[in-house]
């Protein structure tokens, strides 16, 4: 399966390199690049992307306001890639709760970047689960209202939930707990629909949120 | 109320009697001593810096008083700051400078603040506080002297007496001992009140150390805009370019776009050491005197070297130069370049490779230069440089230098940048 992606930054530069990188994959394909987030939302609607790498500063409208947007019109795709040149934890949380499923730096290692966007399009894993978890955690309010803020979860799922928003794969969950990944596969699946999150970066910043998990 | 409060008051009185003493406590004992024989001698001074204070008020009627006034509050302040150091090396007290009048610059400025800042009139009660202390000792040594004196020449001694006069003897030593130390650790707990910084001298220092941080943070933000976003573009063209040279299955190899990427590469390379340049040199600036720009700075005769490298990228890029244009001073013609840098990078980013015409106009003792591009490729039909990362830093240095910058699209969707800078405003 080829994965579509869309390509969005200001700079023509950062476009023109990454798609050459990028289309060097057998398994990926850029389907478009817009400069501005207004750009990205109508080229977006044109192209049906898979993934959508995002700059955060752009100039008519950034991101940010971008990720939302495409959020809003469709709950499953595209999923949103946050690229950034740097680890600005304001723009980056920010970015996350707009609805962006990961971020990447920009001048992260090639394979660094292809393996983010197959991550990002699996959804079986956080991306750099460490850094998304601690900016999750640092940012997110604690509110501390405890497990009633979040829709009723079973016990399994409970525990589920608490793996995932400590940044464990599909595949590390299932060691963990003595599942099958499938179990584990529809035990998130179910998670993240009570949660109405439309991707695990979201739950964990629900679990956060909440008060279920505490920093 | 809980039984236990009139303990836990006494007990707090004593946790604070402590702690005035222990602030007051110093080095040890060998401090206090000197101290407290410092204050006779400085006692007696500041009768004297009382008695010129009054002497030159007086002194009024005849014309010199004025003078005489700023003399006596000059020599205040300066027996204040000595006085200062004297309290931190023997009393290890911790007292803050107070406002530095003579770092003021020119001749009245810093009069004007002798009389007014209240720094000065806190040093004169300081010394006002001196002569009480000097007083204090004076009186306790004295008295302490006297029935010293009278136990021994007064009084027969005989063997049943000797034990409760030996006795007294040592209550009046420890007794003055103890007063003469409470007289210096008063001392002590006054003097930074008196000498220390006064709340406005606080708010200014906070002031400027905010204005500092602001400062900083925005050069850390022109930084991450600036020379993090050229390095990024230039990163990712250098890692594209190795691929693309890179022979592969099914991927053929494309030198056209390698040699492009090494034209982006020295473009975005270039303004970033300029920025960098930049940079350092503010950071210099606040620093201390500054040392000069790094880098020799660029001349409008380096614009063929740019142009140059921008057509390896890609862009169709003409210079035109009107008018005499030799003696043009440095820092104009830095300036200019810096123009049409900032310019033509940033065609090349937003609007990919368009005609472009780069062009520096001598008249009169003004400098145009004018960097315009025909409507974007329908390949890369993306607006002009709206945000326009370096633009600010140029606005604002184009400011600083007198002249003006403007930024905006051409009816016939293109972009302009243009810039008029007076010759003489950075000479």
């Amino acid at each position: 399966m080829t994965l579509r992606l869309l390509l969005v930054d200001d700079d023509v530069l950062v476009r023109s390199g990454l798609r050459v990188i990028l289309e060097s994959e057998p398994d990926l394909t850029v389907v478009g690049d817009a400069g501005t987030g207004r750009e990205a939302l109508d080229v977006a609607a044109g192209t049906d992307p898979d993934v959508v790498l995002m700059d955060v500063r752009m100039p008519d409208m950034d991101g940010i306001a971008a990720t939302r947007e495409l959020v809003a019109r469709d709950a499953q795709r595209p999923r949103v890639l946050v690229l950034t040149t740097f680890e600005d934890d304001d723009y980056l949380f920010r970015s996350l709760q707009a609805g962006a499923s990961g971020f990447a730096l920009k001048r992260a290692d090639p394979d660094e970047l292809v393996d983010a966007i197959r991550v990002v399009a699996r959804g079986t894993s956080l991306v750099l689960p460490d850094l998304t978890r601690r900016l999750i955690a640092s940012h997110a309010p604690a509110r501390a209202r405890g497990d009633a803020a979040l829709p009723e979860l079973t016990g399994r799922e409970a525990d589920v939930l608490r793996l995932v928003a400590g940044g464990l794969s599909n595949a590390e969950i299932a060691t963990e707990l003595y599942l099958s990944r499938e179990t584990v596969k529809t035990h998130v699946s179910s998670v993240l629909l009570k949660l109405r999150a439309r991707d695990r970066t979201q739950a964990v910043i629900a679990a956060y949120e909440s008060g279920f998990m505490t920093t | 109320m809980p039984p236990s409060t009139f303990p836990r008051t006494a007990a707090e009185i004593v946790a604070r009697l402590r702690a005035v003493v222990a602030t007051a406590a110093g080095p040890g004992w060998p401090g206090r001593v000197l101290y407290a024989l410092a204050t006779l001698p400085i006692g007696v001074l500041c009768v004297a810096l009382y008695a010129a204070l009054v002497g030159s008020v007086v002194a009024v009627v005849y014309g010199i008083g004025v003078l005489l006034i700023l003399l006596v509050l000059a020599a205040v302040r300066g027996f204040a700051g000595l006085d200062r150091r004297l309290a931190r090396t023997l009393l290890a007290v911790d007292i803050p400078d107070g406002e530095r009048v003579r770092r003021l610059p020119g001749v009245l400025a810093p009069l004007r603040r002798l009389v007014v800042s209240a720094s000065t009139w806190r040093a004169l009660g300081w010394v006002g506080v001196r002569v009480l202390l000097g007083v204090a000792t004076l009186a306790t040594a004295f008295f302490g002297t006297a029935v010293l004196l009278g136990l021994f020449y007064e009084v027969d001694w005989n063997l049943v007496n000797a034990l409760p006069l030996l006795a007294l003897v040592a209550l009046d030593v420890v007794v003055t001992l103890v007063v003469l130390d409470l007289v210096v650790r008063l001392a002590a707990s006054v003097a930074p009140r008196l000498l220390g910084a006064g709340a406005e001298q606080q708010i200014a220092a906070l002031q400027q150390s905010s204005r500092r941080l602001a400062d900083r943070n925005k050069l850390a933000r022109d930084l991450h805009d600036t020379i993090g976003h050229s390095l990024t573009a230039s990163l990712l063209q250098a890692t594209a370019a190795r691929r693309t040279l890179t022979p592969a299955e099914g991927r053929p190899v494309q030198p056209e776009f390698a040699r492009q990427a090494l034209g982006h590469i020295e473009t975005n390379t270039r303004a970033a050491l300029a920025e960098l340049d930049r940079v350092l040199t503010v950071l210099r600036d606040g620093d201390g005197p500054a040392e000069g720009p790094a880098f020799a700075a660029p001349s409008l005769a380096d614009l063929d070297d740019l142009l140059g490298s921008l057509r390896d990228g890609g862009l169709p890029v003409a210079l035109v130069v009107d008018g005499e244009v030799d003696d043009v001073p440095p820092a104009v013609q830095e300036l200019a370049y810096r123009v049409v840098q900032e310019g033509t990078t940033n065609v090349l980013r937003h609007a990919g490779t368009p005609l472009t015409v780069a062009q520096v106009v001598r008249s009169g003792d003004t400098l145009d230069v004018r960097v315009v591009n025909e409507r974007a490729s329908q390949l890369d039909s993306r607006p002009g440089p709206g945000g326009g990362r370096g633009l600010a830093g140029l606005r604002e240095r184009t400011a600083a230098a007198g002249g003006t910058l403007r930024a905006e699209p051409t009816p016939t969707g293109g972009f302009e940048l243009c810039a008029t800078l007076p010759l003489a405003g950075a000479a």
